[in-house]
């Protein structure tokens, strides 16, 4: 019985099986990358099909690599003839050498080793767990924040003033145009969407004093801080996770420096610094981008400026300084510690960074639920 | 045996640089088929830079790199994928992918390249594994190994195709002496068994005399080639000074 593998493989093969059970498989050619698995698939639908009680695999004429030697370990295991003992002759000692290099045990340990899913309930446990350890780290965070805040507030000389500077101009000043371009088309967009329904009860004036508020209670606060978590928030978490993998760090701390004097004083304080600054331009620029609209429904500027004065209070005004405070606290810290919690690999940096943004934006939105509710009930 | 075909790396009159500065100038050498090849050169001599032209990662200002005939500068498309297939390279730290287990870093480019089954791509990259002697690591991640181990599973990958040209960027930086002898023997075990060519990047002279058949020296003054070699050879006869105490001075 003598098979025929396709002509146009570089590897020729010979299979016979004598009556009495001895089977012999002669090759001659190239088994490579590419020959072997084609090969492969035909020999082993062609040994399936008989029964040999020995077998031997004739490499005389045979040159192979790495995939045809796995192929020849294969056969000479006898994986393809079960039962069968099976025979290699004709190796060249190189490739006897290499031969043995492939083992068994190690395949199995392979196989055996796939990583198993751990239990529903194990996993409820390790999240829970983890998600209390982030907690508890996230207060002490908080204490050990504050401190280095007030010490820096009482011993203003020991403060790197330099490194705050250059935050403020980095998150800052630089962060202006695009916050002021993104607060400008909002209150563009705000200014359009309530002309309408206001002009059915014929008070579109008072898209004004619409925009005025909204723009100094909410959006100018919650607009600068977001652009504030995204923009610098990342960056301080990709700084911090970045020198905690490069060991800057573990270098700190045997100096004998706290990271977070060090590094996360200057960067909260500039934070607190700098969010009221942004706030007060996302609040202006809100304004005028309804000025505009404004104007093209009919109302002259003069009537516009005088509802927007009269509709403001310093109130509404403290109320979004006030916010903008809490949230460059919020954005400049989270971001600084998830900077630090940052873990080992290449991986770490890019999660740290996420997850700096998505809690910054999470705990904005919650304070100023919070705020916007408290100071609701204090205006009643 | 023709020429082209006996020297597997040949470096042609190559200039590199970075923007307008040149780092080395009008370099020329031929590696060999199955010699063992280190490029020597203090800290800061453009060693590393050198080695990024000869495998291809950065194009050079001028001249030309052919590996085994073909040059590596001008190849595009699938004749570039060609002359990489050539050749492995073991980056300095390993650089091993950390979310991949050693077993399926190995295992990555038979995945890519070939048609092989499941059960050949794991015992080809177990096979592997045994050459370097990690066998025992297959499952563990990159994080979970040494210094050294991470050498070894690089040098696995690298060899995972059966390339004849091996490049090995300071294979010795930052492992302890006996690690670093280690990895010599299984240079010198993997040049001979499997007939690889080896170039490597390297200021480690202690494993200089051990593992290579010839080197060559660069100069960062005159940035070209100060002396090249059989390096107990140059030790005693290079014609520049400087040569001869570097490579007296550290394989004391």
């Amino acid at each position: 019985m003598a098979v025929k593998p396709p002509v146009e493989l570089p590897v020729r093969w010979a299979l016979s099986v004598r009556p009495d059970g001895a089977g012999k498989l002669a090759f001659a050619g190239e088994l490579d990358a590419e020959s072997t698995p084609v090969a492969w698939r035909i020999l082993e639908s062609e040994l399936a099909r008989i029964k040999v009680a020995t077998f031997e695999v004739d490499v005389r004429q045979l040159v192979c690599d790495s995939a045809g030697l796995a192929l020849l370990y294969y056969l000479s295991v006898g994986r393809m003839t079960p039962g069968a003992s099976v025979s290699l002759t004709g190796l060249s000692p190189e490739l006897q050498h290499l031969l043995r290099s492939f083992s068994t045990e190690d395949f199995q340990a392979l196989q055996e080793h796939e990583p198993t899913c751990s239990p529903f309930v194990e996993d409820v446990g390790a999240a829970t767990r983890s998600w209390l350890c982030d907690l508890r780290q996230q207060v002490e965070f908080i204490g050990e924040v504050t401190l280095g805040v007030l010490r820096s507030a009482f011993r203003p000389r020991r403060m790197r003033w330099k490194e705050v500077l250059r935050v403020f101009e980095v998150a800052g000043v630089n962060a202006l145009p695009v916050v002021s371009l993104l607060t400008f088309l909002v209150g563009m967009v705000i200014a359009f969407e309530s002309a309408q329904p206001l002009a059915q009860l014929g008070a579109q004036v008072f898209v004004a004093n619409l925009l005025g508020l909204v723009m100094s209670r909410e959006l100018g606060p919650v607009m600068a801080a977001i652009m504030l978590a995204g923009r610098s928030g990342s960056a301080f978490a990709a700084e911090l996770g970045t020198m905690k993998v490069n060991e800057e760090l573990n270098a700190l701390q045997t100096m004998g420096l706290s990271p977070v004097q060090f590094l996360v004083v200057q960067r909260v304080v500039a934070g607190i610094l700098l969010t009221p600054v942004l706030t007060i331009f996302a609040m202006y620029a809100g304004l005028l981008g309804g000025i505009p609209v404004l104007l093209g429904l009919g109302f002259p500027l003069r009537m516009v400026l005088h509802q927007v004065q009269s509709g403001l209070h310093f109130g509404d005004l403290a109320e979004g300084i006030s916010k903008s405070i809490v949230f460059g606290a919020i954005v400049a810290s989270v971001s600084c510690l998830r900077g630090l919690q940052t873990g080992e690999g290449p991986r770490a940096v890019g999660e740290s960074t996420t997850r700096s943004v998505v809690t910054s934006i999470l705990l904005i939105i919650l304070a100023d639920a919070i705020i916007a509710s408290v100071t609701y009930t204090l205006r009643k | 045996m023709n020429g082209a075909s006996h020297n597997l790396v040949e470096v042609r009159d190559l200039t590199v640089g970075y923007g307008e500065r040149r780092v080395l100038e009008g370099i020329n050498f031929e590696v060999r088929r199955g010699e063992v090849f280190a490029i020597l050169g203090v800290s800061g001599s453009g060693k590393s830079t050198l080695l990024k032209h000869l495998i291809g990662l950065y194009q050079p200002m001028h001249g030309d790199v052919l590996i085994s005939g073909a040059s590596i500068v001008r190849a595009e498309g699938d004749e570039r994928l060609r002359i990489l297939r050539k050749f492995g390279v073991l980056y300095q730290g390993g650089a091993l992918f950390g979310s991949l287990t050693t077993v399926e870093n190995v295992r990555l480019p038979l995945d890519e390249f070939t048609d092989l089954s499941e059960v050949a791509k794991d015992l080809i990259a177990l096979s592997k594994l045994r050459l370097v002697g990690l066998e025992s690591a297959a499952t563990k991640l990159p994080a979970d190994l040494s210094g050294g181990m991470q050498k070894r599973a690089g040098i696995a990958r690298a060899i995972v195709m059966d390339p004849c040209i091996l490049f090995l960027d300071e294979p010795s930086a930052g492992l302890d002496p006996i690690t670093s002898a280690a990895l010599d023997a299984l240079i010198r075990e993997l040049a001979r068994g499997l007939g690889i060519t080896f170039v490597m990047v390297t200021h480690e002279l202690a494993s200089i005399y051990s593992v290579a058949d010839r080197v060559v020296v660069l100069d960062p003054r005159t940035r070209g080639i100060a002396a090249e070699g059989a390096p107990s050879w140059l030790r005693e006869n290079a014609s520049q000074p400087w040569v001869r105490q570097f490579l007296k001075r550290e394989a004391a």
